[in-house]
Parts: structure tokens; sequence; C-alpha cells
């Protein structure tokens, strides 16, 4: 029953639970997980740590299986061992430490290591190892060994890496978090543009706000469960709720809803600098002529 | 400190030596070694010398530092002409006390070191123009056939590659948690070898938990990427044998069996 459906990732009724060591009691890391991907889109999942986000990311390629619920990855079962392999080759997936992803000595082989494993033919693998490196900007480096490069430069051949096995969707779990701002950019620029230019479906899994607030969608994690699901701009702009989760919003909005306490009254829905700019200069051109007109 | 460390001792370069075909070398390093423990003349060590010497030449490998790779060895060097020297029985050359040195024993001495000093130079010329990913995919290739008989040639190359892939990072981390332990007072340079030794010990500690769970994430990207043993895994570089090399290979394995033989 292979449904094509216009949703790359669905689970229903998702739970996840293990047995903790010390303490023999049953912990759900996931209590109910309904969430639907469409093809294309760019979901961030934020959540605080232990929210159950990572745990979420890895049912999305099967290397975590459900407790109860499924997960249907372009239709196909993940419970189903027969679709491990084209699940995995379907959702490919980009880990937080760029060093323990790096498989081989050198840039070019290890962005080889997936189609190779995929059994691709000598020369097509070449073309695509080519064309990965092209897509994140790294072809210069392809003789490189990866302990020479920069952590944004790591991420980005691991994002190649995944690219290789012309994946319809990346995940990425928290890839920025132990890089510096640049190499920050670096990775998110690159996504964002495989988004946009090349239609791959993204759910990036992070913490940082300002982050979460480039993708089309925001799904909020708590305890194991999703609070909250909608645009960027009707997440943050609830400011309270978010603060309540023990998440903060982007730098921009916070700015806004402080200003509005203290009595300037601009729309709290501002993301970007330009944004909460406009919206500013607006709102004092407005109180200028009210007091010119007194 | 150890940012630019060479793996293995790899001198990269464009010589007819660097060019042939990794497994051709590999098999040939075996050949070089088999002979050397066959013959026993003067001529055919002399006739195996000056064949790795012009190996040396044609690699364009700078000689003393070739030579240079025999200093670890040559404590055993000396130590079995020493054994040699003393415990042969035979005409007298001089003594010291108890011990007798011997004609016979300086001879077979001598040749038992000139031999050990060919088969490191010998077996160096393999690693000094082969490059690590060369020597692993050369090994893999040379070892796949004796799968039936329980040898994973696959699973030992990519053991091979990680360990390559990962000395360079870990020894960023020994590096980094020396330094952090350092700067809380640690001391690793003073005190006898045991005490020295003990230091190391929470430079060790941390450096292994952190090599485990690096080996476990590691475990759980390769998964992602649909890693699952050699199974149907194609290789994006593939290995061609030349003319050339195979005639290589002939021709020198002739010669060595040759002078086996004769000499």
């Amino acid at each position: 029953m292979n449904r094509v459906s216009d949703e790359i990732i669905i689970t229903e009724n998702l739970v996840y639970s293990y047995s903790s060591e010390d303490q023999e009691i049953e912990m759900q890391a996931l209590a109910g997980v309904n969430l639907s991907i469409a093809r294309g889109e760019f979901v961030a999942i934020i959540g605080r740590n232990g929210s159950g986000k990572s745990t979420l990311a890895k049912h999305f390629n099967a290397l975590f299986l459900p407790t109860s619920g499924t997960v249907r990855i372009n239709g196909m079962d993940t419970q189903d061992p027969r679709n491990l392999w084209r699940i995995r080759q379907t959702v490919g997936m980009v880990f937080q430490n760029p060093d323990n992803q790096i498989v081989s000595t050198t840039v070019e082989e290890d962005v080889a290591f997936g189609p190779e494993n995929l059994g691709v033919p000598p020369d097509e693998i070449r073309r695509r190892v080519n064309l990965a490196l092209e897509w994140v900007g790294m072809s210069e480096y392809m003789r490189h060994a990866p302990h020479l490069l920069s952590g944004g430069q790591k991420q980005r051949v691991a994002i190649a890496g995944v690219l290789a096995m012309r994946p319809k969707c990346i995940v990425l779990d928290e890839p920025t978090a132990m890089l510096d701002p640049s190499g920050r950019r670096e990775v998110l620029d690159t996504v964002k543009r495989l988004n946009k230019e090349e239609g791959i479906t993204v759910v990036l899994i992070t913490h940082f706000m300002d982050e979460a607030a480039l993708g089309d969608r925001v799904v909020v994690i708590d305890q194991g469960k999703i609070v909250m699901d909608d645009v960027p701009r009707k997440i943050f702009s609830q400011v309270e709720l978010i603060r309540q989760l023990h998440l903060d919003v982007p730098q921009v909005t916070r700015l806004a809803h402080e200003l509005n306490k203290s009595g300037v009254t601009i729309p709290e829905d501002a993301l970007t600098v330009e944004e909460l700019a406009d919206a500013l200069s607006g709102s004092y051109r407005e109180s200028a002529v009210a007091s010119y007109g007194e | 400190m150890f940012r630019n460390i060479t793996l293995g001792q790899y001198m990269p370069g464009t010589s007819l030596v660097h060019k042939l075909d990794p497994r051709i070398k590999i098999l040939l390093t075996l050949v070089v070694i088999t002979i050397l423990f066959m013959v026993d003349t003067f001529t055919g060590y002399g006739l195996v010398f000056l064949f790795i010497l012009g190996v040396i030449l044609v690699a364009r490998l700078p000689v003393r530092f070739v030579l240079y790779g025999i200093k670890p060895l040559l404590f055993i060097i000396v130590l079995t002409f020493g054994l040699h020297l003393f415990m042969n029985e035979g005409r007298t050359l001089f003594s010291i006390g108890p011990l007798v040195a011997t004609y016979e024993g300086a001879f077979k001495g001598f040749t038992m070191a000139f031999r050990l000093v060919l088969l490191v130079l010998g077996t160096s010329i393999l690693t000094l123009t082969t490059s690590p990913i060369e020597l692993t995919d050369g090994l893999e290739s040379l070892l796949s056939p004796m799968r039936g008989v329980g040898i994973p040639a696959h699973e030992l190359a990519m053991m091979m590659t990680i360990a390559l892939r990962f000395i360079p990072t870990l020894l960023e981390e020994t590096e980094k948690i020396m330094k952090a332990q350092m700067a809380r007072g640690a001391d690793f340079e003073t005190g006898n070898a045991l005490q020295r030794a003990k230091s190391l010990i929470p430079l060790l500690v941390p450096l292994f938990v952190n090599a485990f769970r690096r080996a476990d994430e590691l475990a759980m990207a390769m998964e992602a990427r649909c890693y699952r043993g050699g199974e149907g895994r194609t290789r994006m570089k593939q290995m061609k044998l030349t003319a050339g090399d195979v005639l290589t290979g002939m021709v020198v394995t002739a010669g060595m069996v040759a002078i086996a033989i004769y000499l």
C-alpha cells in the first residue's frame, strides 16, 4: 500500500518509551506525536533539552523505531525492515558533531561513502560527489583532509555526503550547536538554499530561536508532545507562552514585546531587524504626525 | 603541536614507483621479503641491495631520509649482530671473559644484520611511496578473494580507514585535554618514569571515554548513510591494473626468484 501523497513524513500517535537503567521506570520520550510534513517544506522543530526533539528526528530515518504508533516516510512504514534502506536514502540525516560523522580521510571519499553503500556505479558516484560538493560550495576542498577544515566546512561536507544519496528530505539534528557564528551562517545559508532552489524538504532541529524563525513552519515540542505548530510569526508573537516552555523568542521579537509593554504600540510579530525597524519608523512617524496635529 | 603530523610517512610524488598499482607494490614487497630470507650469499644480498637502492633512486626519495628509517631498529640490529657474534661455535676471533667471539659468528651476525636493514628499507619504500588510502584499498582488494576462508577483508580495510581518519582528531583532543589539565596544575613532564606514567591517567581516562562516545555516534552516522558492510558496495575510485603494472610485477618477481635460485 504505497500511498503517494503530498506528505513526505507522517507520524500517527508516535510513542517512544525506554526504561531507565537505575530506576526501573518506563520513561516516555515521545508521548503521542501526530505530525505531517509536506514535500518541499522547511520545518523547524524546537524544544528545550530533553523535550524529545532529537528522539523524534531519529524516527524519521528509522534509527529509532516507535514503541507504538506509526511513522511513514514517503508512504513507507519504518517498522517494516524491508523498507529500511529506502527510507534512509529518502531521508538523510546530519548530526550535531561534525567530527563524528565524517568517515573517510579525504572530503571527496567521504561524500562518496553514502552512494558507495547504495551500490551506485563508479561514474555516477563521481558525478554525484562533484555536484553535491558544488551545491554546498566545497568543490575546491575536494582532496582536503577533513580534520583540517573549520567546523562550518565540516558540517557542509556532512550535508554534501547526505545530498550525494539523492534524498528527498534532510533532517538536521542541531547542526550548528557546536559551531561559531560564521560557521552557523554558512550551514544555515546552505540549508536554506537547498530548500528554495533544489526543493529538498528540510527538517531543522534546533534550540536557537533565530534559526527556527527561518522555517516556513515551527513545531514546538515539550515533554514528548507537540504543543505548538504554526508559522514562525504566530509562534513567536506568543512571547509569554514560549517563555513558559523555557524557550526564548528571537531577540527582535523580544525587543518588540518589551517595547509594547513600555507603551510603544508596534506589531509584535517582527522576526527580522528590518521588519522591526520598519515597524518602529512607522509608529514614530504616526506619533510625530499626531503631535504635529496638536 | 600535533597539527601537521603526517600519517605513516608517505612522501607524495609522481615517479613510476609512486604510480605503480598499490596491489603490485604490496605483492612485490612480500616477494622481496621472502627472497631476503632465502638468499644466504654475499652476492645475493648485494644484488637485492642494489635493486632496493635502484628503486629508491627511481622513486626520487631522499636517500638520507630513507636510511633514517633504520634508526628505531638500530638497537635490534646491533643486538642481533652481538648475539650471533658470541653464540656461534668456531674459530676464536677474540674473547671477553667467558664470551667468545668467533669468525663464523661475525659472518653470520653481519648477514643477519644486513638482512634486517634490507627488510626495513624494502618495506619503507612501500609506505613512503603509497598513500594510506591507496594502501588500504590495495589491501582490501588483495584480501577479498580470501573472504571465503574467513578473512574479513572489507571490515579490516574499513577499520584502517576509520583509524586513519580519527588519529588526527584524537591527537587534537589529547592536546586539548592536556592543556586543560595543565591549566589546573597537572604536571606531565617531571618525575621518574613511574610518576610520569601515573600523571597520564587523568589524560587517558577522558580520552578513552570520548573515543567510545565518538565511536557510538560514528556508528549511528554510518548507519544513517546506509552502511551495511561490504556486501553490494561499490567504490568511486576503481583501481585499474595496467599492462605496465603487470609487466613490472612479473619482471621483478622473475629477477628475485633468479637471485634466490642461482646465488
